[in-house]
């Protein structure tokens, strides 16, 4: 069964579908008219803890869910060829029957249920894995409802795989086949940062390939030229020793002077193009939207840039310059060599893969110890950073022997697995030091013989032996340079990923630049989700007049403030619209949008520099009194003069340590500067003490004033002044009004008002 | 020593009710739509969510019951107090949840650039069958459960168990050593 054709194209319309054709044969044979089928998934079917592979299809007005058990032959080079599929029954579901579809997501699977009049049924329980592939058919289910082309805006399965070589993409959004990965076009672009410097590198090559040259030939002097020609009588320099020693020196000091030059020309140039490579990415970030950031594949983002990068700049300092001297120095002796004695070159040539095997068996083996050993190493080495930073607590729970017994288990094992490695260590390198003993000792022996059969020259044997020596560490090298160079080539499609990567959210191709915004904001059926199935936002409508202050309530998770990064485009709305002053965000000029909103959130990012660099931060050009004016404003004026070097104190990553207070006051000093349109107060004093937070409610009142305002809070107390509230709930708006009116509704908010009040009485009585 | 235990038993432990369900009183059933629902205290809790507490160690006991509204109604101490019947309801439903299927060998592992393609067989002794994933990101993706048990995530986000590493053939643990930890 061939997979040749996996996308068709349908009548006049060229509606596009999608039905791989192991699956379209499998739905014919239940006698199913395939023509009219729009798209199909593969997913499984786990209920009842039964495995099915399940093939789900839908046309026009039906879905098909047919199981059944497949079985999968891979063959090389082709992508996964389905050789038998055994159908066990077939459900099929007009979409009139069905309600509204939904995958729901559970721990390790999901489920597909459809709801109609209030009637609740699951359809299917899948593994999570055909999450998005199920979302996906789901898509178009909903595409087809609405009359819109069923794949609009659909990945078919087929992207999920290389084109080339059928392997599934690791992240099907990255659409990089490790297998087929261009690796020499990567290394060509790579290359390409040598471009600005490139006098640099031709003299880099140059003089490694003199060094070479000399390093080849130096034997050639040293031994052959000494012994044959110097000490032999006959010879042409016979008894010349003093001058055929200054040359050995002369050769081998040429050799290392150009070494010396190589190096220094190559450590004068890879930094640079290294910078250049950190400088690009460092951009490329900016640019970048907040979800790349927040998505699981970037989470330790910086580690993998510098590791990248890292990577990147021992290969070129490191590995690529051996590969061209080890590359030339090889070829070079297996010449010289061959035109000494192609007899005894041919023996050279035949033990060197035998070393090389035996080396590579025995490293192998040394690894593994060496990796178990790590292992242990590391968890030991957690166990200590763990029991040092828990001390307080170990010694609070008086746990200290306990503590003692598991590191002695830990360590017990490392123990065993060191003398292993000890062992294994201590033998194999010497065994290998042997093996490649055994092989000058075999050439030695074939040689002398040679000698004394008058077939080659004492000289010639002596060279052959120092050459022999001298091929091991090329050819090691080359044995495992491929993987490191495969490394290399890897971090830098990650890194040229960060280069290339196209932010979610873009400025419009004509942004609409306002003259002034005035702050009429309105939310229209906002839907949003970060992960499949799991949405956060789930159809919001509220709206805010220009000027006025909208108080937003609601429990932890309820999307207040993924609310707030839409409205300030950080991310972009999956469905539903958000306006300002009428118009849609999204066609807004973005830098207008992103100055014209002030955002004082509960996480406050302090850079480093000085206290009046991160107050300007919003407007690098304000005046030193408009920093103590906003600093006042922001009532932190008082504390930031109790510091040694007041608004030069310097903070963030290893400054001045500021109490989160603090900090919460230079955030807000630092929005009075930025003198937004827009108001955005999230949970802003929601970690502080109550003095502290009366300070700043008072510093953010001033702000507050003639602007609109969007305040987020789990307090009530601190919504008091707002012209209207609003409670969200579950991705919902469930209740608004102003506090009177939703007092008297005697609904969530007053609920959630009465706790707190309740909460209040406690401490008073307790107080 | 033992009269401060008395006196933390009385006041902490014994003080907090953790709503253990009193099972004479709790009628677990399938409703016609597939879901698992629960009649319990004179309340009809059509759809119920079920938790472990304990999901490596004791996936069996401590079962918390929630409604719709993933409000918990009360924890299950022990599912072997449950009647045959009635367990049998409760186990499907724990499983549909929680599956993840069981290695029983490795194939083959190839690491490449950075992803680790593996060709697993999976399923219960009847019915084996291979399955290829790709993992990412090993050090976190393949770990131990407890001294034996080892899950593996693919990038799919499916999750593998093999239940007993020290029960593994010989060439599988071989294959998958390198990765482990």
């Amino acid at each position: 069964m061939s997979f040749c054709c996996p996308i068709r194209f349908e009548g006049e319309t060229r509606m596009k579908t999608y039905i791989p054709e192991y699956m379209l044969s499998a739905f014919a044979a239940q006698g199913i008219d395939v023509s009219g089928l729009v798209y199909a998934i593969h997913a499984d079917a786990v209920d009842k803890s039964e495995y099915m592979d399940v093939y789900i299809a839908v046309s026009s007005d039906t879905m098909y869910i047919l199981y059944g058990l497949e079985k999968v032959v891979k063959t090389s080079g082709a992508r996964r060829i389905v050789a038998v599929y055994e159908a066990e029954k077939l459900e099929t579901r007009p979409f009139s029957e069905l309600g509204e579809l939904k995958s729901e997501l559970l721990l390790s699977t999901g489920r597909l249920c459809s709801e109609k009049d209030g009637a609740s049924k699951i359809l299917l329980v899948f593994s999570i894995g055909f999450l998005a592939d199920v979302e996906r058919l789901l898509k178009v289910i909903k595409n087809i409802r609405k009359g819109v082309p069923a794949l609009e805006d659909i990945i078919v399965d087929d992207e999920l795989f290389c084109h080339k070589c059928g392997t599934r993409y690791p992240e099907p959004e990255r659409k990089l086949c490790p297998k087929c990965m261009d690796k020499i076009s990567i290394t060509r672009r790579l290359m390409g940062f040598f471009a600005d410097y490139r006098s640099k590198v031709i003299v880099i090559f140059l003089t490694m390939l003199a060094g070479s040259l000399f390093s080849v030939f130096s034997p050639l002097v040293g031994s052959k030229f000494f012994f044959d020609e110097v000490l032999t009588e006959g010879g042409s320099y016979y008894g010349a020793i003093l001058a055929a020693i200054l040359l050995i020196f002369a050769v081998r000091a040429v050799g290392v002077a150009l070494n010396i030059l190589y190096s220094y020309v190559l450590a004068k140039t890879v930094p640079w193009i290294v910078q250049d490579l950190k400088l690009k990415i460092f951009e490329a970030m900016q640019r970048l939207s907040v979800g790349f950031y927040t998505s699981k594949r970037t989470g330790s983002l910086m580690n993998r840039v510098n590791r990248d990068a890292n990577n990147i700049y021992w290969f070129f300092v490191d590995g690529l310059p051996y590969v061209v001297v080890n590359l030339f120095t090889f070829t070079g002796i297996i010449t010289l060599m061959c035109m000494l004695s192609f007899k005894l070159a041919l023996i050279c040539i035949i033990i060197l893969p035998v070393a090389i095997g035996f080396f590579r068996m025995l490293w192998s083996i040394f690894r593994r110890f060496h990796h178990r050993n790590w292992v242990y190493s590391s968890q030991l080495n957690s166990m200590v950073s763990d029991s040092v930073n828990g001390q307080r607590v170990i010694k609070a729970f008086a746990r200290e022997d306990t503590e003692a017994v598991r590191f002695a288990e830990i360590g017990g094992k490392q123990a065993a697995v060191d003398i292993g490695a000890f062992n294994i260590g201590y033998t194999a390198f010497p065994l290998i030091y042997l093996f490649m003993f055994f092989g000058q000792v075999v050439v030695t022996a074939l040689g002398g013989n040679m000698v004394l059969k008058g077939e080659i020259s004492l000289g010639t044997l002596l060279t052959f032996i120092a050459y022999l020596s001298m091929l091991y560490g090329p050819l090691e090298f080359m044995s495992w340079v491929s993987n490191w160079w495969a490394r290399c080539v890897d971090s830098a499609q990650r890194v040229f990923e960060i280069i290339d990567a196209k932010p979610d959210v873009t400025e419009p191709d004509d942004p609409v630049i306002l003259d002034r915004i005035r702050g009429d904001i309105e939310l229209k059926d906002v839907k949003f989700e970060y992960d499949p199935a799991t949405p956060v936002l789930k159809g919001l409508n509220l709206s805010v007049k220009a000027g006025e202050m909208l108080g937003i309530v609601g429990k932890t998770g309820a999307g207040k403030s993924t609310m707030a990064n839409l409205i300030a485009r950080l991310y972009d709305v999956t469905e539903g619209t958000i306006t300002i002053d009428g118009i849609n965000v999204r066609q807004l000029s973005l830098t207008q949008l992103r100055q014209s909103i002030g955002i004082v959130s509960q996480d406050i990012y302090l850079f480093i520099g000085t206290i009046a660099d991160n107050i300007r931060y919003a407007r690098p050009n304000a005046t030193m009194e408009e920093v103590i004016r906003a600093a006042k404003a922001a009532s932190a004026h008082d504390f930031i003069m109790n510091l040694p070097d007041a608004y030069e104190t310097r903070v963030g990553a290893g400054g001045q340590d500021l109490s989160g207070g603090e900090k919460q006051r230079l955030s807000i000093a630092r929005t009075i500067l930025q003198d937004p349109d827009i108001l955005i107060l999230d949970e802003a004093t929601a970690a502080m003490d109550t003095e502290t937070e009366a300070n700043i409610q008072k510093a953010l009142f001033e702000l507050q004033k003639g602007r609109t305002t969007i305040a987020i809070a789990h307090r009530l107390s601190t919504l008091r002044d707002a012209d209207s509230l609003a409670v969200i709930s579950d991705g919902r708006v469930v209740e608004s009004g102003t506090h009177r009116e939703l007092m008297l509704r005697k609904g969530e908010y007053y609920k959630l008002y009465k706790i707190q009040l309740e909460g209040l009485k406690v401490i008073n009585m307790e107080g | 020593m033992e009269t401060a235990r008395k006196v933390s038993e009385s006041s902490l432990t014994l003080a907090i009710d953790i709503g253990i369900l009193d099972l004479k009183k709790a009628e677990f059933y399938e409703t016609p739509g597939g879901f698992t629902g629960l009649r319990y205290e004179g309340k009809d809790y059509d759809r119920i969510i079920l938790r472990r507490a304990l999901p490596i160690g004791h996936p069996m006991e401590y079962i918390s019951v929630a409604d719709k509204d993933n409000k918990e109604i009360g924890i299950i101490r022990s599912l072997a107090e449950l009647s045959e019947e009635q367990y049998a309801i409760v186990a499907a439903e724990l499983e549909s949840r929680y599956y993840s299927p069981t290695v029983h060998e490795i194939k083959s592992v190839k690491d490449k650039l950075g992803y680790v393609y593996m060709e697993l067989v999976i399923g219960r002794d009847g019915a084996k069958y291979a399955k290829n994933c790709a993992v990412k990101d090993v050090s976190r993706n393949i770990r131990m459960l407890d001294d034996d048990r080892l899950a593996i995530f693919d990038v799919d986000g499916n999750r593998y168990i093999i239940q007993s590493l020290s029960g593994l053939d010989k060439k599988s643990l071989k294959r998958l050593e390198p990765y482990l930890f």
